[in-house]
């Protein structure tokens, strides 16, 4: 640290202690402690084998789920095209990119876990934890931050109820700047939300109900507030 | 409101557009007969380069030159259309492929015959699943009247088409994470030379154009080059979808000749800021445009006259912000949105992104000193022109214009959020300073 | 793919004229000039550059932006700065974004004095940083794999281990998991990167990040010291630089790279295996057997006893000689065999007999392919062997021509190779049937007639032999790389005139760049075979003066014709077929001397002298590479005080006997093999220097003795017996005594497994996990049982050289029908 940095204000703030105390305090006044990103911390499990391409012989795989991987891999003139699609399905199928699902895809398409895992672990629609079922994506990127999208975020996930099958989530630019404030619910594009419409959105998805009907892009006469209706 | 043109736009609200049947109806797949049985690959490559188009997607490179690149021989060649539309601020490609997913198809299918290409992918971006779901009926559609496949009109020209949905990642909307991406890996960019024309998607030649860019073509096609050059500028030719959005009053996307004053659409087309507000700042071109003053807005919008600017046209994504968003919150929003789509392959941009998150969250917090300004400013100016793609310069170019054009602002928001954090930590008994009865 | 022939180019760097060929990296190009430009992830062993560290920026005339000099192809003309403002704000940006989130921690890191992270700081850095925010922490180091710890403060991603799991050993277990910069190396769900080369990405890692469990705090580099050698465990030779600290401790082990043999890697064995040199179960001093038990005595008492019951014995010795030999202890000990003992008794081949004829023809230099030959080829048949098992660096040399140059590969295995996947073709033939599959690949390469009943005899399908025909077929030169296997068994002979045929069909002798390169079970087999070491051969690959028995004829011999056996690196219960007939031999024979460095069971109870063998890193001699490649192995450390050079101890025996070899030195005996093996003729020690000489491109080559491939009058194969299962075996790279006693390897010990078809397991009830045993003729092994869906139905294969429940037990050289059953499981006292 050169001295010129060195001030003491920094340090005091930086201080694991005064975090602890500022816990409570409002945001701009917290300091995070630099968090170790997941898995760094991770040593090798020595009692497990070496992760090599599953012998189909070992591995049960749905037969649904097998068709459909081998559908994708053979739209393309190298199978391993078809990683993201074959996740993807194995995602529905498992709710996450768990290990089982990981090795069933590695079987169908004769590649490593690991090639595998270091595709879902780049991609942010891949989920390499456990997580709800659902998905509830808020655009918190810079055209929603504009208009209030963290509102929008920390209303969706204060109206999450314990047990919830939900998986809400601040997410960068959607595309769908235009609809600001808005979000993502299970491929369906919602906005302008208000934040006061978070526990209605929430429990729409939590009861198996369609969340805001008619404001959702590709619902009919779907339009803008300030659009005139076509 | 004022008015828009309409090319690209034209039909887009006609119910219906989307199913084969409305667009053929509308003149649809015209331009892909004409082109397939009257015109050989290299005269469709002329007439795209004569119409002046360029690209839509960021770059703004010529389209007809992009394909002209294209080796000619046996060897297996590729077309990408690039529907990854993921900079903040851009939703334009979003529209078409949901409105009027068989132009671009259309569009697909001749730019690939002119390039030799006999295999074609949509890479559209994952969380696009209404749009992926369109394009794949439409592509089944158009299969099923033979304009997608083998033997296309009867012409000898096989065109195969793949849609292929991504899956949350932005970097892979540059060109050759993209290719990484859809050879099913991580969507690391690569390394240039070789560009995708010579060797691309599974090594072999490769032409990889934007949404709109190949929406385009079929209108170039049909209407001729001379008629698309008699839109817009004579170096930004034809018209431009724009997405407007941020604090304005009608964020949306608006059809414009190239070339009109942004302070028409600004205001003319997307309402100005909410009442009582003003322009602080805009993006011309998506979240990595350098930002533009007020004063800017009265220059035309185009690829040149953005770029003479010190900005650029890029996506033709034009964010407003007004007055009340504080500069600091501003930058640390952009600067996030780069360090989490780095891919993370090349120094500059996975460290250079990361620290420059956390002296903007110093200087929010009020930690940092005036020379952490001027630091800040240079881990910039490192990361520009070293990284292995854009994306470093992407983050570092509009942080270092808001620190150019607001750095007094970013003094006093330091200086504030110091005398905030004091009176706090006063109030949490971790000073002997007095406590300030406001905190 | 031809071998492109570079055109020389000048170009400017920093001021001054340079010649350079044309189109190499700007950043090698560069130091041709003494022009230093510093990288991190450039490494073109492992490929294509990837541009990823940045470290490399120059500027280039006529260029807007800095170019990655790692990326660059020179050209002529180019004018190149790397020391303009421009590039050194580059160099300092980049030094400064690495150093962001390391930790610094050089003090306590193993790779301080040897970092290039450190010296490129030092060297092109700005000397300060500006980063005050708080770095990261967290555990660390944390187990990769029990050979490998990773600290991912230190690692800066520069891609090379991951490029080397995914595009060199192409493992594809080490990865990079999550992104931007919460990117980290891993595996997958925290399995560890266990793999057969593992090891190199700590060579490869250009900071602290991976380091070896076996290295990790054992010396700094001011106190070791390098000594270049050759790896004796496997016939590759990999060349290796030994790290010694005070002259008497090997304490690690790095790859010297020789483009002729190793190509830069070793595999783990090799890296590892130093370990056992210093285990405390070595043999360091001479044992003899006293009152049922080995003892240690003194050397006087050793070789006396040693000579009395050569000496008594005299003809009636008979010695088997291991691969790990090297040439002048195979020459010395074939001497004392003929010369002093009058017998004709010495084989350094576990198995079967090698026609004279039939050795000299595969010793034509025409008909020896090189290693990088592989690299090279239009195509390469693997017959018969697994690499990465059997050599394993070729196995890496394979994936590499396959990879970069297209070569087409062909596998022609009995079990399910690793290289398949990389395959053109593959074809799977029953065990012991490689005489057949050759004789069905030369119908299909002919006119086919009669392919189909062939490849029947060979239990292959004719459609699997007529794809490796075509892929074969006018594919330019064409490497063979075939395994000992194929010549050792009851029909070797057999076997080896179609593969002679096969090379003449396939026109291997006139071609360049194409040939056979055989994979034989010992390290040096080539140059014991060519100083003399097998039962008709003397050195020179001339006819014996009278032609001995082979090693499995010694074993029938005992005690009636034979009675004292002379063991050199040799265990024959543990290495060689019919492990009941050698027990029996063992068992009856009046004397066993052997030369040996730890007691296997086989010595612990049947050896009556036990000499204290040098260890690999204590020795000095000669090894001839299968290719032909005459390599030094050169001591690095001192020999534990007991412990004598192998040359002296047969000098001395042949002087004790009473007919003194007459060599006062290692260089001396090498000199007397010059003089004995005319191809190896005007040969030195200087010459071969640290790379080795391939003797075939020397003028001596032409003085290999006359031979001819053979035309027609081929035998035909005999048809397959009907069996339920046809029993294969396969030595593992992880058995042996170095694996043994090398503490940090023995994880990777083979025990006996069972592999079998997933049809015969459901058929037998056998499941994956199932303790089986697999009997005939009386004789079983037991193992636990693995279901491969690769396996074709009808095969079952066991591992050789196990610790216990060596397959030996069950082969013969003949093709043998087993009976596979769950074996009831031992009740195991709790």
């Amino acid at each position: 640290m050169t001295p010129e940095h060195g001030n003491g204000r920094t340090l005091r703030a930086r201080d694991p202690v005064a975090a602890d105390h500022l816990a409570g305090a409002p945001e701009q006044a917290a300091t995070p402690v630099p968090s170790v990103p997941a898995g760094w911390d991770r040593s090798a499990d020595l009692t497990k084998p070496p992760a090599t391409i599953p012998d189909p012989a070992q591995v049960e795989v749905p037969e649904d789920l097998r068709r459909e991987i081998e559908e994708h891999m053979a739209k393309y003139p190298d199978r391993r095209s078809a990683a993201l699609p074959a996740l993807a399905a194995a995602q529905r199928v498992h709710g996450w990119c768990s290990p089982e699902a990981i090795a069933q895809v590695a079987a169908v398409m004769r590649v490593t876990p690991a090639y595998l895992s270091s595709v879902v672990t780049f991609y942010d629609m891949l989920n390499s934890e456990p997580v709800g079922r659902h998905y509830v994506y808020v655009c918190t990127s810079v055209s929603c931050h504009l208009r209030n999208a963290q509102a929008l975020a920390d209303a969706m996930k204060a109206a999450l109820e314990p047990g919830d099958d939900i998986n809400v989530r601040e997410f960068e630019c959607l595309g769908a700047c235009d609809m600001a404030p808005m979000c993502d619910v299970d491929g369906r594009y919602i906005g302008p939300v208000d934040p006061s419409e978070a526990p209605d959105v929430i429990a729409a998805v939590r009861e198996g109900r369609t969340p805001l009907p008619g404001r959702g892009l590709g619902d009919d006469g779907f339009h803008l507030p300030w659009e005139q209706e076509s | 409101m004022a008015d828009q043109t309409r090319v690209l736009l034209d039909d887009i609200d006609e119910p219906g557009l989307h199913t084969i049947e409305v667009y053929e109806r509308l003149g649809g797949y015209q331009a892909l007969r004409k082109a397939l049985t009257t015109m050989e690959p290299d005269e469709i490559v002329a007439e795209l380069q004569a119409s002046g188009l360029r690209g839509r997607g960021g770059a703004g490179f010529s389209m007809g030159q992009k394909a002209s690149f294209m080796p000619k021989g046996t060897m297996d060649k590729y077309l990408c259309c690039n529907a990854d539309e993921s900079e903040p601020g851009t939703f334009k490609d979003r529209l078409l492929m949901q409105k009027n997913p068989h132009r671009l198809i259309e569009g697909i299918v001749i730019a690939a015959v002119a390039a030799g290409a006999n295999r074609a992918f949509i890479y559209i971006r994952g969380e696009y699943v209404l749009q992926a779901d369109i394009l794949n009926a439409a592509v089944a559609e158009a299969r099923a009247r033979g304009y997608v496949g083998a033997n296309i009109l009867g012409s000898g020209h096989d065109v195969d088409l793949v849609v292929h949905r991504g899956a949350g990642a932005y970097i892979c909307g540059e060109e050759t994470a993209l290719l990484d991406s859809l050879e099913g890996k991580r969507g690391n960019p690569r390394l240039k030379p070789p560009f995708p024309a010579n060797q691309g998607l599974f090594r072999g030649p490769t032409l990889i154009n934007n949404v709109e860019t190949l929406s385009n073509v079929p209108i170039v096609i049909a209407k001729g080059a001379e008629w698309f050059k008699q839109r817009g500028t004579e170096k930004s030719t034809g018209t431009k979808v724009v997405s407007v959005s941020g604090n304005v009053q009608r964020p949306g996307n608006y059809e414009i000749e190239l070339g009109i004053p942004a302070r028409e659409i600004v205001y003319g087309l997307a309402g100005g800021p909410p009442p009582g507000r003003k322009v602080k700042c805009w993006f011309p071109g998506g979240s990595s445009a350098p930002v533009l003053l007020e004063e800017d807005l009265d220059r035309p919008y185009s690829f040149e006259s953005m770029a003479e600017a010190g900005s650029m046209l890029g996506s033709g994504a034009i964010i407003v912000v007004d007055d009340s968003v504080p500069i600091v919150s501003l930058a640390l929003r952009v600067a996030r949105f780069y360090r989490h789509e780095s891919c993370g392959k090349c120094v500059p941009c996975r460290e250079g992104t990361n620290w420059t998150v956390k002296m903007l969250e110093r200087i929010d917090r009020g930690e940092a000193t005036p020379m952490d300004i001027e630091i800040l400013d240079q881990v910039q100016q490192n990361i520009m022109g070293n990284c292995l793609c854009v994306l470093g310069d992407s983050m570092a170019m509009p942080v270092r214009s808001m620190i150019a054009k607001f750095k007094d602002e970013f003094i006093a928001h330091n200086e504030r959020a110091r005398e905030a954090a004091d009176r706090l930590a006063v109030g949490a008994g971790l000073s002997s300073e007095p406590v300030d009865a406001a905190a | 793919m031809p071998k492109p022939e570079p055109k020389l180019i000048t170009f400017e760097i920093d001021g001054r004229e340079v010649q350079a060929p044309e189109g190499m990296m700007l950043v090698d190009a560069a130091r041709l000039g003494d022009v230093e430009i510093p990288f991190f992830c450039y490494e073109p062993k492992l490929g294509a550059p990837v541009g990823a560290c940045r470290m490399c920026l120059v500027e280039i005339e006529g260029m807007p932006k800095l170019q990655t000099s790692c990326s660059t192809p020179v050209k002529d003309g180019m004018v190149v700065s790397t020391t303009s403002e421009r590039v050194k704000q580059a160099q300092n940006a980049v030094v400064e974004f690495l150093l962001v989130n390391h930790p610094l921690d050089c003090p306590v890191c193993d790779k301080g004095g040897e970092c290039p992270l450190q010296d490129i700081s030092y060297g092109w850095g700005a000397g300060r940083s500006r980063f005050i925010e708080p770095k990261r922490h967290f555990e660390k180091p944390v187990a990769l794999s029990p050979l490998i710890a990773i600290d991912r403060e230190r690692c800066i991603l520069c891609y090379r281990c991951v490029r080397f799991s995914q595009e060199i050993a192409e493992d594809y277990q080490l990865v990079f998991l999550e992104r931007g910069d919460h990117t980290f190396v891993g595996t997958h769900d925290g399995h560890p990167y266990v793999a057969p080369f593992s090891g190199n990405i700590v060579e490869l890692c250009p900071v602290g990040a991976l380091t070896s469990q076996a290295y990790r705090f054992r010396a700094r580099p001011w106190d070791i010291e390098d000594a270049g050698s050759i790896c004796t465990l496997c016939p590759s030779q990999c060349n290796v630089k030994y790290t010694t600290r005070d002259d008497t401790r090997v304490l690690r082990v790095l790859a010297r790279d020789n483009q002729g043999v190793d190509d830069g890697w070793l595999c783990d064995k090799g890296r590892f295996g130093y370990q056992a040199i210093h285990a405390p179960e070595r043999v360091t001093q001479p044992l003899v057997r006293d009152g049922g038990a080995l003892r240690p005595v003194s050397w006087e008492r050793a070789l006396s006893e040693a000579a009395r019951a050569l000496a008594r014995a005299g003809g009636r010795s008979a010695a088997i000689v291991g691969g790990q030999a090297t040439n002048e202890e195979g020459f010395l000990v074939q001497h004392l065999m003929r010369e002093v003992l009058g017998s004709p008794h010495v084989d350094s081949r576990p198995s079967g007999v090698l026609d004279p004829a039939q050795a000299r023809a595969l010793a034509r230099p025409d008909l020896t392919a090189a290693v990088p030959d592989i690299e090279w080829a239009g195509a390469v048949l693997v017959l018969d062997t697994e690499l990465v098992d059997e050599m394993p660096i070729l196995d890496l040399r394979v994936r590499k021509g396959v990879r970069r140059n297209g070569v087409r590969l062909v596998v022609a295995t009995s079990r399910p190779s690793s290289l398949d996947p990389n395959a053109r073709a593959v074809v799977r033939f029953t065990p012991g049937a490689g005489e057949a599959f050759l004789a069905a690949l030369g119908a299909a390469l002919g006119d086919g007639r009669g392919l189909d009943e062939l490849a029947g005899r060979a239990g292959a399908s004719p459609e699997a032999v007529r794809a490796a025909a075509d892929a074969l077929r006018d594919a330019g030169p064409v490497v063979v790389v075939w395994g000992e296997r194929l010549s050792g068994g009851e029909r070797g002979r057999q076997a080896v005139a179609r593969l002679l045929d096969l090379a003449r069909t396939l026109e291997l002798a006139g071609t360049e760049g194409a040939g056979l390169l055989e994979v034989p079970r010992g390290t040096n087999a080539r140059g014991l075979r060519e100083v003399g070491c097998l039962p008709n051969l003397a050195p020179g690959l001339a006819d014996a003066a009278a032609a001995g028995k082979s090693a499995g004829e010694i074993a029938a011999a005992v005690p009636e014709e034979i009675s004292a056996l002379l063991l050199v690196h040799a265990d024959p219960l543990s290495s060689h077929p019919d492990r009941g007939a050698w027990e029996r031999a063992l068992d009856r024979a009046g004397s066993v001397i052997a030369f040996a460095d730890f007691l296997t069971p086989g010595l612990e109870e049947h050896a009556t002298v036990v000499f204290p063998s040098e260890s690999e890193a204590e020795k000095d001699g000669t090894m001839t590479h299968p290719d032909g490649r005459v390599q030094r192995v050169r001591q690095a450390i001192a020999r534990p005080p007991e412990v004598l050079p192998n040359w002296q101890v047969l000098a001395e025996l042949c002087e004790r006997i009473g007919k003194p070899a007459g060599v006062v030195s290692g260089p001396a005996v090498f000199e007397r093999i010059v003089a004995s093996v005319p191809f190896y003729e005007g040969l030195t020690l200087a010459e071969l220097g640290g790379k080795g000489v391939r003797w075939q491109e020397r003028d001596g080559a032409g003085r290999v003795p006359e031979s001819t491939l053979p035309e027609g009058g081929l035998e035909e194969p005999p048809p397959l017996e009907a069996a339920d299962l046809r029993l294969g075996t396969a030595p593992s790279l992880w058995s042996g005594p170095v694996v043994e006693h090398s503490p940090i390897l023995r994880f990777l010990l083979a025990d006996q497994r069972v592999e079998l078809s997933v049809e015969d397991g459901e058929r037998l009830g056998v499941s994956t996990g199932d303790e089986v045993a697999v009997t005939v003729g009386g004789a079983s092994v037991r193992g636990v049982a693995r279901l491969r869906s690769d396996v074709p139905p009808g095969s079952v294969f066991l591992v050789e050289g196990t610790q216990s429940e060596n397959a030996t037990a069950l082969t013969n050289g003949r093709p043998r029908a087993v009976k596979v059953a769950r074996a009831a499981r031992e009740v195991t006292p709790a």
